[in-house]
């Protein structure tokens, strides 16, 4: 327990972020999913949802927040945004051109379930945004405790 | 014509931070306010008075809306200054490893 408190911020900061942390993540899903309808989309909400993580990692120290994101895992999540961005694009190609709307049902516009492939896109680009902005994150972290190592 | 005058104080008080501060954080730090002083810039480019942002909503309809194409630039330009910033600071704590310092008066064995 000793141990455990000397990592990471004080009491506080550990019990707001144990309470805040979840909202934030799935703030930055609902920008993401309704990216097509309201301001936001996918470079905003994956700012968010990368955000989250990092709060997790300053308040509880760097072991808890790579327990539950693994940094394999991160580049892993950030070549599968590039990639299904990319596999969107091309599937196009099935109608004729390139980032062309493969769904032939429409829907209403201003629900959730519209405009084709945009969500689609806008989900591969915060997986992307958010993997990577964790992994320089802990890029810099790591970097430093490698220095100080030395 | 004064919001483009304040727009351009700020771009004033990031250069200066650049070229007067020995820190390297102070210096990074002036960096990101030239680049939200540009991205102002643009945005007041677009800006009309009294119009609102181009996103359609539900029931309604807008008569006298902001230009979208500086946004869509400013949009890419926020992006590209976070990279831009972290491999700026990446950098400075090379620097910090190597000659455990951040004032660059202090930094001079480059040569050799």
């Amino acid at each position: 327990m000793k141990d455990n408190q000397q990592k990471g911020m004080s009491l506080i900061v550990k019990t707001i972020t144990r309470l805040t942390v979840g909202l934030i993540l799935l703030y930055g899903i609902y920008i993401v999913l309704h990216g097509h309808l309201t301001p936001g989309g996918g470079f905003a909400g994956g700012v968010i949802i990368a955000l989250s993580f990092i709060h997790l990692m300053l308040a509880y120290g760097k072991e808890t927040a790579l327990k539950k994101l693994f940094q394999t895992l991160t580049s892993v999540l950030e070549s599968m945004g590039a990639v299904m961005f990319l596999t969107i694009a091309v599937l196009g190609f099935l109608g004729g051109y390139f980032f062309l709307n493969f769904f032939l049902n429409k829907g209403r516009s201003f629900e959730l379930f519209s405009a084709g492939i945009i969500p689609l896109c806008n989900i591969a680009i915060s997986l992307k945004v958010g993997a990577g902005l964790f992994a320089i994150f802990v890029a810099l972290v790591l970097f430093r405790s490698l220095g100080e190592k030395k | 014509m004064i919001e483009y005058i304040l727009c351009f104080l700020l771009f004033c008080i990031g250069l200066y931070c650049i070229l007067r501060k020995r820190n390297i954080i102070k210096i990074i730090i002036g960096l990101g306010i030239i680049e939200y002083a540009v991205n102002l810039f643009f945005l007041l480019i677009g800006y009309r008075m009294y119009a609102r942002a181009p996103i359609l909503a539900k029931d309604q309809v807008i008569t006298n809306m902001v230009d979208p194409l500086p946004q869509a630039l400013v949009l890419t330009s926020i992006v590209i200054g976070l990279a831009v910033t972290a491999l700026i600071v990446a950098i400075a704590i090379r620097i910090y490893e190597k000659y455990g310092t951040f004032d660059i008066t202090k930094i001079r064995r480059l040569k050799g």
